[in-house]
């Protein structure tokens, strides 16, 4: 055994002695065919290899299979077999290379591979054995060989021998590898010679069934006799395969063409139309549940019992039975509940209790707020400091009956007693603190009496309103002589001069005296002027009620004058022609105090108004005339009359007027045309008759007829209507002439900077330069071109302002939207409403109906195949649409998620 | 063309009243149409031809249904006086009238006779149903015409010179003495509008709800009375007016002024939008077609003249002189002078308006105003001596929305209907001439040529931006600080090159002018004869 694995382990060294001299690392395959097909670069099919090698002479020496089986040597004769050669770094040739180490792994001298039996070894033994075989193989049957061979052919075709022989002629003793046999075919067949044809096939199986069938048929491919042609090579192949492919799956796709058109041509797609979604009510939904978790049974159980489904059935007056308490339980629930309730009601009190209360902190701040508040208030208020002072001068008279605060409490004389120095701090301090106190409030008192002056002058007013002028005065020549004195006192002070230093140095002293000068004259003046209050002051103390009375009446006066005013103000107005704006309703006032004489005034202006109104006013003039009778007779002002001409009291107006008419029928007739040329005589003829006749109506009807009277036209008016109409045109064109130099300004008129090239004289003898004209010529023809552009060029008396409005452009659309490209068409499709006010409500479905319908909770399935005629019109699409109730869908419908259900098929 | 021919013979076969019938619908679908489809063989996109086809079906489809409706559930017509022979329709009395008609029309012939307190001024609500009154000397009054019942009245001592009612009859505004005041329907003051001053008249916006008024000093204010904010107050700068009307069409204001124009007013704009000469003599009286392309005017130079709107042009002058003009809702034109009413009417549709009707007051009542009630035949008139109402055949709309206007309103409809239209309330911004034309794409004016001074400013801003811009910190060799010089000054080279390139670009331009100048500048004479002659052909 040991010898045995010697030689194992010294060819296996050699085998890796191999492997480093080639450099390859062969991987260890499994069988040595696999290594053949692992050799790189194409090789050629196995038969032409071995013709190569026949060609090559070597015959009978090693067949393929043998060289082959050699490990790790090329096949010399494979034209293909790549070389891979030695690189040029490691050859080192002609030194170009720096020296490189060879990084590669190599095995150490000591390597012991593990004994490890690889199918290698087993392969090579088998192909040893093999090698041997055929070695045996090719020295005895040579000769017998043909032989047998003849025989076996006879025996096959059972043709005579003979047929053979020929073919043995040039039949090269060739040692074949193997056995010859249908997997292993010789030469011969190989080589087209005694081929076996279909006849020899078929011969056999004469008088089989369907043998004359096969026998055509064959004769039938013998007749034609075509020659196969060769493969197209692969990227052919796979070309023609794309395109058949390619007109298969482009017919397939065509055929949704007009149902997808027809969906994106749909004004609206329904989707899920078809889908019956059944009740969805929540009885039809809980009828159908069933218990399933435990409780969910439990619950059941009970709602299901019996004895309560029967009561339910049996009008209920059971379940009042089953539904009993006993008294006993309840009652302890009910004393439960108001145990509980007491409890909570306690503990509820106790918190507000626990709420309220403040700390000790929290009062010291309250209290000091309360102080500070209280300060203010008093400077603030004059009231709430006479409190305050009530308040205290009461604390103060109760200190002074209770000497409360000194030390006079049973417990400060104990202390007392005791001796203030035994004391601890805290003690001491209480007792220093109540004595303090003491003093504070009796203290009190003294400041109240005579503080400040100031404030005692505030609170004595506050106090004694009655002295308070003589008081006052008093005060004030005080103050005033107080400051006679100060100022007196400073100019007497003034006079000491410094005698050293900066100050005594003669300019200095020059300054100063001038300022002293100053000074002492504006002393002087002030104690003038205080000499002057003070005398004024003295005479003002015996007058001072009365100038305080007569102001009150002065105001009170001016009032009274200021009525008065304005009502002359308006006559005046009404008389002297001014025009006010108020005169109307001055007017009004005057007529509403009622008085009576102003229907003079409506005479004047009657007349005033016919000058104006000419001729053709008569008729008015008339009316005028007959309301101001009317006028003048007053009646009761708030009675009026309701007249409801249904009745015969409209016969009778109408009567009267009637009567009016056919005197004046004529000129009543012309009047509204206005072109009213009557004769003036007639005219006025009429007037008189009217006149009378309307005194009778007033009589009639307007028995109750008051002063009341039209409006006449206001001042203004009148002279706006006498003195209009002279140059309004111009006028009006001068505006318009303005506006459009706002709206289009004129070009400014080309200027040089002062002076500019003057120094020459060249650029004046120029003129302007030419540039400078010709832009100020483009800029007036620009100018004019837009006045031409105006909507109311055309227009003399009339002014279209083009200002833009900014706040009104975002109702318009900037730019045209999408898939418009021609304005008027947009501006056409939006010309209708859509809305419901504007639409009968049979149209306003159509109308607004959404691209796409569908029910909510409906799943849409994909798109289906149906036959479509494509040139069906659009109107019929929608229809069928609705009929078929199309689940489809625009988006997918091109894409290959699509469900095919063949119509036709 | 067979399918035409097909047609027209399908058209003939009809029978003379369904002919008639079709022929009715056919006008009425042109309305309802609102002009014509656009042409879409402009069009190049097949998609959107396809959708606006649809559209335009649907859209003919629904005219369709609609010019339906109108024929079948809008039967009653508008009837009008017609004379026979010789008659004239101008010479028939309110008596005569009065027989023909029925009670509840009879009623509504009335005279109420308010002596102490006129001249009077009154309004009536968007649907007819209640009047508001105000005499001149403080009386306000609300009556319901239908029965004829006085809701409230009260007197508040001081002028009252205008009433509008605001968008029901819960609200009136009253223009007073000093300032204009809002009531409610049971007299009680709930506002002062101290702003506006004193008014002289008072204009209420219904889609807007907008208070207007002009005040002495020629000022005019605009309020929203929903939210109480003042939305524009404006100097007329001409003056004293109290002739002030507002178009139902487009909610422009139109004031009349003393100097013949008359100016167009919007509350965000503080120039007038048109202004135009329209009398010699100051304007007396103002009014508005309802369909908002017609405006009669009256000026003291004694002529009414009726403008079209849309050219702006006179369509026909009338001799006469109106204290007040008004426009009923078919059209009719009411104008009022001393104490006479005269009715022009629009008879052969051809825009020419003639006599109509005429009714003269007991002389000595002096109308101030003549209004007609919408959805009825009568005629409001105003006058010192209290008011009146005649009727005037066909002057009110006989069919009536009642998402427009009910005048049986029960009081839940009105409920409903105020907050409908304070949903539908209108931004003041949407008042212009041609509302029509709001959502159309804004005519773009051709941008003026920027100045050098405003280029300059540009590019300095854009420089600034350049050089504001903060350096990422870059790694290794990038964030030397040469390169970050470097870097930086790139920026600002790159943010002056349009700025460059547009000035070489007017320069190549102005060069090129030049030539061709030059080109056409005659040579002296010495020269001509070396110029290029001109090949001719």
């Amino acid at each position: 055994m040991g010898e045995v694995r010697q030689k194992q382990r010294q060819e296996k060294e050699k085998s890796i002695d191999k492997k480093k001299q080639s450099k390859v690392f062969l991987k260890k395959n499994k069988s040595s065919d696999k290594r053949r097909l692992n050799r790189r670069g194409p090789q050629l099919a196995p038969s032409l290899q071995r013709e190569v090698g026949r060609i090559k002479g070597d015959i009978g020496s090693d067949s393929y299979e043998a060289s082959d089986c050699s490990e790790g040597e090329t096949f010399p004769g494979d034209v293909y077999e790549y070389e891979e050669a030695v690189p040029e770094e490691e050859s080192r040739k002609n030194r170009r290379y720096d020296t490189v180490d060879n990084y590669e792994y190599e095995l150490p001298d000591h390597f012991k591979d593990e004994d490890v039996f690889s199918d290698d070894e087993e392969i090579d033994e088998r192909d040893g054995k093999g090698n041997l075989t055929e070695d045996s193989d090719d020295a005895d049957p040579k000769k017998d060989d043909d032989g047998s061979h003849a025989r076996m052919l006879q025996n096959i075709t059972g043709m005579p021998r003979e047929a053979f022989e020929g073919k043995k002629k040039n039949n090269i003793v060739i040692s074949e590898a193997y056995q010859e046999s249908e997997y292993n075919p010789s030469r011969d067949v190989l080589d087209g010679n005694g081929r076996i044809s279909i006849e020899d096939l078929l011969n056999p199986l004469q008088g089989k069934p369907g043998y004359s069938m096969l026998r055509k048929r064959t004769h039938q491919t013998e007749k034609k006799s075509m020659a196969l042609q060769a493969p197209l090579p692969k990227a052919d192949r796979e070309r023609v395969e794309r395109k058949v492919a390619y007109e298969q799956s482009k017919k397939e796709v065509s055929k949704w063409e007009p149902i997808v058109k027809k969906n994106r041509e749909a004004s609206t797609l329904y989707l899920g139309e078809g889908v019956d979604l059944g009740y969805s009510t929540v009885g039809a939904i809980a009828s159908e549940f069933e218990p399933r978790t435990v409780i969910e049974k439990k619950i059941a159980s009970l709602v299901h019992d019996g004895k309560i489904m029967e009561a339910h059935k049996n009008d209920g007056s059971k379940l009042l039975e089953l539904n009993k308490v006993s008294f006993e339980d309840e009652k302890d629930r009910q004393n439960q509940l108001a145990k509980m309730r007491s409890l909570l009601f306690r503990h509820e009190m106790k918190a507000k209790h626990i709420k309220k209360i403040k700390s000790k902190t929290y009062h010291r701040l309250l209290k000091k707020d309360r102080v500070k508040g209280a300060s203010v208030q008093i400077e603030m208020d004059p009231d709430a400091a006479k409190e305050l002072a009530m308040k205290q001068e009461f604390k103060r008279a109760e200190e002074r009956m209770t000497l409360k605060h000194k030390n006079s409490s049973r417990w400060a004389k104990r202390i007392l007693s005791r001796g203030l120095n035994v004391q601890d701090e805290g003690t001491r301090a209480a007792i220093a603190e109540q004595l303090h106190q003491h003093a504070n409030l009796t203290r009190k008192m003294h400041t109240l009496k005579d503080s400040s002056s100031s404030s005692d002058e505030s609170s004595d007013e506050d106090y004694s309103d009655d002295q308070s002028v003589d008081e006052n005065n008093s005060r004030v020549s005080k103050l005033l002589e107080k400051a006679k004195d100060k100022t007196l006192k400073a100019l007497e002070d003034g006079e000491e001069a410094p005698n050293s230093g900066l100050l005594a140095l003669p300019f200095m002293v020059r300054g100063m005296k001038k300022r002293e000068e100053a000074a002492a004259e504006e002393a002087k003046l002030a104690i003038q002027e205080f000499e002057s209050l003070s005398k004024q002051l003295n005479n003002s103390e015996t007058e001072y009620i009365n100038t305080e009375t007569t102001s009150g009446r002065r105001t009170f006066g001016a009032m009274k004058k200021s009525a008065p005013e304005p009502r002359k103000k308006t006559k005046s107005e009404y008389y002297g022609d001014t025009d006010g704006e108020d005169d109307t309703e001055a007017r009004e006032a005057v007529e509403y105090d009622g008085d009576n004489n102003n229907s003079s005034l409506f005479a004047d202006a009657n007349i005033v108004s016919d000058i104006l109104c000419e001729d053709s006013k008569k008729h008015q003039n008339s009316v005028f005339k007959s309301f101001d009778e009317t006028v003048r007779d007053p009646g009761p002002k708030t009675t009026y009359e309701v007249a409801i001409f249904a009745s015969d009291r409209w016969k009778k107006v109408k009567n009267l007027e009637k009567r009016v008419d056919s005197t004046t029928s004529a000129i009543v007739s012309s009047k509204p045309n206005l072109q009213g040329q009557a004769p003036k005589e007639t005219m006025q003829d009429v007037d008189d008759q009217s006149d009378s006749d309307h005194e009778l109506m007033v009589e009639g009807v307007l028995s109750s007829a008051n002063n009341e009277s039209y409006e006449l036209p206001s001042q203004a008016d009148l002279i706006h209507e006498a003195f209009a109409g002279d140059d309004v045109e111009e006028e009006f064109e001068r505006q318009k002439e303005e506006i459009l130099n706002e709206e289009n300004p004129e070009p400014e008129k080309p200027v040089l900077l002062p002076g500019w090239g003057q120094w020459t004289h060249v650029q004046k003898k120029k003129g302007l330069p030419s540039w400078m004209l010709k832009e100020h010529d483009l800029a007036n023809k620009k100018r004019q071109e837009a006045l031409k552009n105006r909507k109311d060029a055309s227009l003399k008396h009339v002014i279209i302002s083009e200002k833009l409005d900014k706040k009104a452009e975002k109702l318009y659309t900037k730019t045209l939207p999408f898939p418009y490209t021609e304005k008027d068409v947009f501006e056409h499709s939006i010309r209708m409403p859509i809305g419901p006010d504007f639409n009968p409500a049979s149209a306003i479905g159509a109308l607004n109906r959404p691209e796409v319908v569908k029910k909510s909770g409906v799943i849409i399935k994909p798109i289906e195949f149906e036959e479509v005629d494509p040139y069906q019109k659009v109107e019929q699409h929608k229809q069928n649409g609705k009929k078929q109730k199309r689940k489809n869908s625009k988006t997918k419908s091109g894409k290959s998620a699509k469900k095919l259900k063949k119509a036709g098929a | 063309m067979e399918k035409e021919l097909g047609n027209a013979v399908a058209e003939r076969i009809l029978p003379p009243t369904e002919q008639e019938v079709s022929d009715e619908i056919d006008v009425k679908l042109k309305k309802y149409l609102r002009g014509e489809g656009a042409n879409l063989e402009v069009l190049k996109d097949k998609k959107l031809k396809g959708q606006l086809s649809v559209i335009e079906d649907l859209y003919g489809k629904s005219a369709k249904a609609a010019a339906k409706v109108e024929k079948w559930l809008m039967p009653s017509e508008g009837g009008y006086l017609e004379a026979e022979g010789l008659e004239k329709t101008w010479r028939i009395k309110q008596e005569t009238i009065s027989h023909e008609v029925d009670i509840l029309s009879r009623r509504n012939q009335h005279d109420i006779i308010l002596p102490a307190l006129g001249p009077y001024s009154l309004d009536y609500t968007s649907n007819g149903r209640y009047m508001a009154i105000a005499g001149r000397k403080g009386h306000l009054a609300l009556v319901d015409m239908k029965d004829l019942n006085l809701i409230k009245e009260f007197q508040v001592m001081e002028t009252v010179r205008d009433v509008v009612f605001l968008h029901n009859e819960l609200f009136f505004a009253a223009a007073q003495k000093k300032y204009p005041y809002i009531y409610n329907r049971e007299g009680t003051e709930l506002h002062c509008l101290k702003e506006h001053g004193s008014v002289l008249r008072l204009q209420f916006l219904k889609n807007h709800f907008l208070l207007a008024s002009i005040n002495k000093f020629g000022q005019l204010h605009y309020q929203d009375v929903t939210t109480g904010s003042m939305v524009g107050s404006f100097r007329t700068g001409l003056g004293r007016t109290d002739v002030m009307q507002v178009n139902p069409f487009n909610g422009v204001i139109a004031t009349g002024h003393s100097g013949g124009s008359v100016a167009m007013w919007k509350p965000t704009s503080s120039a007038p939008l048109v202004k135009m000469l329209c009398h010699l003599g100051p304007v007396s009286a103002l009014a508005f077609h309802p369909n908002g392309h017609l405006m009669a005017t009256s000026g003291s130079e004694r002529k009414i003249k009726l403008w079209d709107l849309r050219k702006f042009e006179v369509l026909q002058t009338l001799p006469g002189h109106a204290k007040t003009l008004d426009f009923s809702q078919k059209g009719l034109l009411a104008y009022g002078t001393g104490s006479f009413v005269q009715i022009l009417g629009d008879l052969c549709g051809a825009q020419n308006y003639t006599r109509y009707m005429a009714h003269s007051m007991v002389k000595g009542y002096q109308i101030g105003k003549i209004l007609f009630r919408p959805y009825e035949d009568v005629l409001g008139i105003g006058h010192s001596m209290g008011w009146s109402s005649i009727l005037i055949p066909g002057s009110g709309e006989p069919n009536f929305d009642t998402w427009v206007a009910n005048p049986f309103e029960t009081s839940k409809q009105r409920r409903e209907k105020e907050v409908r239209s304070l949903l539908d309330k209108l931004p003041p911004e949407t008042i212009s001439l041609n509302p029509s034309k709001i959502g159309t794409v804004m005519a773009v004016k051709k941008k003026e040529k920027k100045t050098k001074k405003e280029r300059d400013a540009e590019e300095e801003a854009a420089i600034d931006a350049a050089k504001g811009i903060t350096m990422k910190k870059k790694t290794k060799g990038r964030n030397k600080p040469t390169k970050r010089e470097k870097k930086k000054h790139e920026l600002i080279e790159k943010a002056k090159r349009p700025f460059l390139h547009e000035q070489i670009k007017e320069e190549e331009g102005l060069s090129r002018k030049r030539l061709r100048l030059s080109e056409e500048v005659e040579l002296p004479k010495s020269l001509q004869r070396f110029a290029r002659k001109k090949t001719v052909t």
